[in-house]
């Protein structure tokens, strides 16, 4: 378990670090150069038949530059970690660490850009035009309401893929949990009862993910800092008007109009996923003990969540999840950006659409084989590398299936493409490590 | 969601009325500071829709889904001094509970209210703050346009 002392410690060798590298990503060339007379082939002159070809067919820039696997990690700062709105620059050690992610775990080339700018509009129409050099957009850490409008608008106009994890990743992991721990307790989706406590980014996006999954809507109920969710709240219009995410939401689920609060939302529940505010304490062992028999515990808030995973446990909890690495069960977005973003790229997908996310899931579900499921075991660990191949060949299927692969390619060919790209990118970063080229990291004194 | 039926206003309505009529005023401060909502809203409320339904110058209509009113408006029928035509049927309040919207049920309630106010006015108007924009595209979708303007300045 990561105690205060350990976060600390992180911290100290994360603030040592910091200036010894001079932050964490750089740009290497992967092209021989021999000579200097080599540049005019990478250069001028050479270079500009290259872009001749790409003039005549724009498509071309996918396989003549690096636009093929290269995307952006956008941010203006407004919300980041549980730091809040610390600004553009104060946001970049976090874009540097996602998009070394990226990398690492996808193969993906990611950068960072983090943008002054606070207006969404303003943001979706530089974003937009950002399209011409990128495969992709990762956005990150924008505020909520203002992410939802930014993703929406961006996913509808621009032909690359758009993605903002704090959603997407977020709801994808949550769903591949939920899928497997239905399994376990032998439930269907569709006659779910699921209670969303927290209604900020991940839990609206996991409540629309869940739609398209086929969730029961009417029985499902959202919880947030007002109480539950219903469509004759007294802050209806206020929602109408300031995030019609969680309006919209608000008339589709709890057709019953059950109001309270967390207690009266959780009476005869299936399913409960937290993604709120740090706990321990923010839940009641008595609360999870007023929903069904054997119910499926979500506990995502970080560092800590809501309440400890025993807990959940002794009051009855067949599933527990929790945002953590230390406890079992980590529902965690770097399962899914990664490779999502691999099989996107490889197909040159126009965008990832809510099904592409929804087989992602499935996949990453399935890595799981009937016999290793159980109760402590419903998602595969960021150790369990081969996952990230399994998940990206399907979402890879997936846009193919949809029509939106500039470049269709079968789940066979992203298979073994997708190991190859991701197996070249750690054999680089080891090669670079062994070779001294990336010196190991400093000591720092123990306390 | 059953069959919404539009009716009169009864006196029984009034704690509803009051409530919706609430809901309507907060949704006005969303949109204006200049429409901040009075602490005795209730109390007000309460004395405006009695006044009005005893007013043979006034209209309450209420839409009604399985005895529940879910929605109202509430209009004036005056004289208009120096134009033509000369009886104005003026659409004061207007308020449908959200699960309600996006279905007809405004544009009908609104045709019910109309149909009663055609009986004694010529012309029929609305009101509504100038920045809710929900509301210039309903009465615009309606055949609405704009008249007067009132302004305001903040001191």
């Amino acid at each position: 378990m990561y105690f205060v002392s350990e976060v600390e410690r992180f911290g100290k060798v994360a603030v040592k670090a910091a200036p010894y590298y001079g932050g964490k990503l750089e740009i290497v060339p992967k092209i021989p150069v021999r000579s200097l007379e080599d540049f005019a082939v990478w250069y001028t002159p050479g270079v500009a038949a290259v872009c001749k070809a790409i003039a005549a067919d724009k498509e071309l820039s996918f396989d003549y530059t690096w636009r093929w696997n290269t995307i952006a990690v956008v941010t203006n700062g407004t919300r980041v970690l549980g730091l809040g709105n610390i600004g553009p620059e104060a946001s970049l050690p976090v874009m540097e660490g996602k998009a070394l992610i990226f990398k690492f775990l996808g193969g993906v080339d990611a950068f960072p850009l983090c943008l002054n700018i606070t207006d969404r509009n303003k943001f979706v129409e530089v974003v937009k035009t950002l399209e011409p050099g990128l495969g992709g957009i990762n956005l990150e850490d924008i505020a909520s309401p203002d992410c939802f409008y930014i993703l929406d608008r961006l996913r509808q106009e621009m032909s690359i893929p758009v993605w903002h994890d704090d959603q997407l990743g977020t709801a994808g992991a949550t769903l591949a949990g939920l899928y497997n721990s239905l399994k376990i307790t032998g439930r269907k989706l569709s006659k779910t009862s699921i209670v969303l406590f927290g209604a900020g980014a991940a839990n609206i996006a996991t409540a629309r993910l869940l739609e398209k999954a086929g969730a029961n809507m009417s029985k499902m109920i959202l919880v947030d800092t007002k109480g539950i969710l219903h469509a004759e709240r007294e802050d209806m219009d206020e929602l109408m008007l300031k995030n019609p995410w969680k309006y919209e939401l608000a008339l589709k689920t709890n057709k019953a109009k059950i109001s309270g609060g967390l207690p009266e939302a959780l009476e005869g529940a299936d399913v409960l996923i937290a993604a709120s505010v740090p706990g321990p304490g923010v839940i009641k062992k008595e609360w999870i003990g007023k929903m069904v028999e054997n119910p499926v515990v979500f506990l995502l808030a970080n560092p800590v969540p809501e309440m400890w995973p025993w807990e959940a446990k002794e009051a009855g909890a067949a599933v527990v999840a929790t945002g953590r690495s230390d406890f079992p069960n980590q529902v965690n977005n770097s399962l899914v950006f990664p490779s999502v973003f691999r099989g996107a790229l490889d197909v040159r997908a126009r965008t990832i659409s809510d099904t592409m996310i929804l087989r992602a899931a499935q996949a990453l579900a399935e890595f799981i084989p009937e016999e290793k499921l159980t109760a402590e075991h419903i998602i595969p660990t960021m150790e369990e590398w081969e996952v990230y191949v399994y998940v990206a060949a399907a979402v890879a299927e997936q846009a193919v299936a949809e029509n939106l692969a500039r470049r269709p390619l079968s789940y066979d060919e992203e298979f073994v493409r997708a190991r190859k790209v991701i197996e070249r990118s750690r054999k680089v970063l080891m090669s670079l490590m062994e070779r001294r080229l990336i010196k190991p990291l400093p000591q720092v004194d123990q306390p | 969601m059953s069959e919404v039926v539009f009716r009169k206003a009864e006196k029984r309505d009034i704690p509803s009325l009051v409530d919706l009529n609430i809901r309507l005023k907060r949704l006005n401060e969303e949109f204006d500071p200049l429409l901040r909502v009075r602490s005795d809203i209730a109390d007000k409320s309460k004395q405006y829709f009695e006044t009005a339904m005893s007013s043979p110058n006034s209209l309450v209509v209420v839409a009604e889904d399985g005895g529940r009113v879910v929605g109202f408006i509430k209009a004036d029928i005056r004289e208009r001094t120096f134009y033509e035509p000369r009886m104005e049927g003026n659409i004061v309040e207007f308020y449908l509970l959200p699960e309600y919207r996006r279905k007809g049920v405004g544009a009908n309630l609104l045709e019910y209210a109309v149909k009663l106010l055609k009986e004694k006015a010529e012309i029929i108007t609305a009101e509504f703050p100038s920045l809710n924009e929900i509301a210039v595209e309903f009465y615009t979708r309606q055949g609405y346009r704009g008249i007067v303007s009132i302004y305001a300045r903040e001191s």
